[in-house]
Order: structure tokens, then C-alpha cells, then sequence
């Protein structure tokens, strides 16, 4: 990529690249973002009112490599969210930031997403086993056949039900548990990735 | 640096940017040269902003922007009664706990001279 000479060009590349890894915020978290780090860089590179060529250099680097910088935004970001309310919704939301920026993210993602789907399922069947007590069940399709369907499944014709009316509780603390260890994980791992993101950056002037 | 250093710094950089607010609003540049000045806390500049949007995120502090004769405005923080509480708190922990490391360590300290 072309170097720009002139300072002022300078800092709006460094700021462009700082929001290219920005994406994942709202639009007026980024805008405030950008508008702090503005303010810092100019107050820190004018001396005597002009824009000094070297002193502006100097700064942008102290600030880190603007992806880094940005990186260590979202990471802040993910961590207040998911640790602000500590529910499966902001959890998730923290995980799916995270995503976007690594491998390790997506992965954790998906685990994630796994585990809430295994929990909503044993809570949906516990909850509509009342309304459609025939169909809603845990089936086995056939004395031959290991195969498990749980939920509401046309191998009511000629499957066996395993739980009857237990699936209700069996449902509900199996559901409540996993949507729980779900949680806990995906706090977890926001936990370990943001303390690894912040001894990153730390380290990052002194390598 | 040391990971272990690396580490403890970081640890410590959350106390740092709430106890120079104490006295009442700063602004991001402010904090810095404070903990530059005050402490031998080295920190990469890029750090101190994104834990500022965090500290705020989670209640413990407030923001406003001031024009400023600059030319551009600044962003001024300030501890909001939880953050005060819970500066106060880390403070009281930090002082109990480096007063028994330092009592452990002046031996080691000593005998190393």
C-alpha cells in the first residue's frame, strides 16, 4: 500500500484501519471510538499548533498497530457485554463478536450454539408434551433400530415411547442444565480470550 | 518482558486508570501522562482507551465530551458512586496484600543483597 507523506493523511489511515476492524460494533460506539482516538493523536502530535511529521509517527506507533488496537475493543466489548448480565442471549452475543475476529471464536461459537440447541429442544418437548401427549416424546423407532428421535415425530405409528409423562421433568432439568453449562462455558472462554488479548497488547511495545 | 510481569501490569492497570480518577474527570491523554508520571505502570497507549469503554460499559465510570480550545473535543471521564465504591474496596485489598508480600519478600530482598 502507498505511504502517505503528509501527517493528517497519516492519522486518517490509521483511523480507516483502526474501523476496518471495527465492523462488529454499532455505528456510534465506532464513531466515539474513532472520534477518542482523534483527539488523543492530534493533542499528543501538534506541537506549536502544526502537525510535526516525526512526533505523529512517534504517537501512531505508541498507540499499537491499529488492528491490534481495534482488536482489543471488541475483546473489552465482548467481556463488559457478557459480563454484564451473564444471560444465554449476552453470552451468545459476546461469542458471535468474537467470532468474527478468530478461528477460535467461531469454534466456540458453535459450540455454543449446540449446547443451546440441545437445551431449547429437551425444554420445547417438556413443555409441549401436555398439549400433544401421543406424539410429543422420546421414540425409538423400532426394536432393531437404536435410533432416537425426541420431540414430535411420526415414529408415534409404530416407535415406543421410553419416558411418558417423565419427560416433563427430565425435559426441564436436562434443558435448564445444559442451556446453564452453555453459559458457563461460553464465559469461560470470553474470560481466557480477553485476558489473553489484553497481555497481547500489553506486551506489545517492548517486543 | 517477563509473561509474569506482563501479567501483573495488566492486573494492575484497571486500579491504576480508577484510582487517578479519584480526584475527580479526566481525560484519556490525562490518565495517561498520570500513570506515566505517577507510577512505573509502562503501558502500550492502545490499551488504556478500549479499558476506559469497558470500565464505562460496566457502570464504573462516566463520560462526556468538552470542546476544547484545540480544536477538538475531548472525552472526560469520571468515577460514578459505584466506581468510587469499588475503587475504594480494590484499594483497601491491594494495600492488606502488598503489605504481607512485602514482609515475605524483604527476606529474600535482603539476603539476595
Amino acid at each position: 500500500m502507498l505511504q502517505p507523506n503528509d501527517p493528517a493523511q497519516k492519522i486518517e489511515l490509521y483511523l480507516r484501519q483502526v474501523r476496518s476492524g471495527l465492523r462488529s460494533l454499532p455505528e456510534p460506539q465506532v464513531a466515539d471510538i474513532l472520534q477518542e482516538l482523534r483527539s488523543h493523536i492530534l493533542e499528543r502530535a501538534q506541537s506549536g499548533g502544526t502537525l510535526s511529521d516525526t512526533v505523529t509517527d512517534a504517537t501512531l506507533q505508541a498507540l499499537g498497530r491499529p488492528l491490534e488496537v481495534a482488536s482489543l475493543y471488541v475483546a473489552e466489548n465482548v467481556m463488559a457485554r457478557a459480563e454484564s448480565s451473564r444471560t444465554p442471549w449476552t453470552v451468545l452475543r459476546g461469542v458471535f463478536l468474537w467470532a468474527m475476529l478468530s478461528l477460535k471464536g467461531f469454534l466456540v461459537l458453535t459450540v455454543c450454539l449446540i449446547g443451546y440447541l440441545f437445551g431449547a429442544a429437551f425444554f420445547i418437548a417438556a413443555l409441549a408434551k401436555p398439549f400433544n401427549p401421543h406424539a410429543v416424546g422420546l421414540w425409538t423407532t423400532g426394536p432393531d433400530s437404536y435410533s432416537l428421535a425426541l420431540g414430535m415425530t411420526d415414529a408415534a405409528r409404530h416407535g415406543r415411547e421410553l419416558l411418558g409423562w417423565f419427560l416433563i421433568p427430565i425435559g426441564c432439568s436436562l434443558g435448564g442444565g445444559t442451556i446453564l453449562l452453555t453459559t458457563h462455558f461460553g464465559l469461560f472462554c470470553i474470560r481466557r480470550f480477553q485476558r489473553a488479548r489484553v497481555t497481547l497488547g500489553l506486551g506489545g511495545s517492548h517486543e | 518482558m517477563d509473561k509474569w510481569e506482563v501479567q501483573l501490569r495488566r492486573g494492575c492497570l484497571e486500579l491504576a486508570i480508577l484510582a487517578s480518577l479519584w480526584p475527580g474527570r479526566l481525560y484519556g491523554l490525562e490518565i495517561l501522562r498520570l500513570l506515566e508520571q505517577d507510577s512505573d505502570l509502562v503501558i502500550t497507549e492502545g490499551t488504556v482507551y478500549p479499558l476506559l469503554s469497558r470500565l464505562k460499559a460496566e457502570g464504573l465510570l462516566d463520560s462526556e465530551w468538552v470542546e476544547a480550545e484545540a480544536g477538538h473535543p475531548r472525552k472526560y471521564y469520571r468515577l460514578t458512586p459505584v466506581g468510587r465504591r469499588r475503587v475504594a474496596a480494590m484499594g483497601r485489598i491491594w494495600s492488606r496484600f502488598s503489605a504481607s508480600l512485602n514482609r515475605l519478600l524483604s527476606r529474600v530482598l535482603k539476603e539476595e543483597k
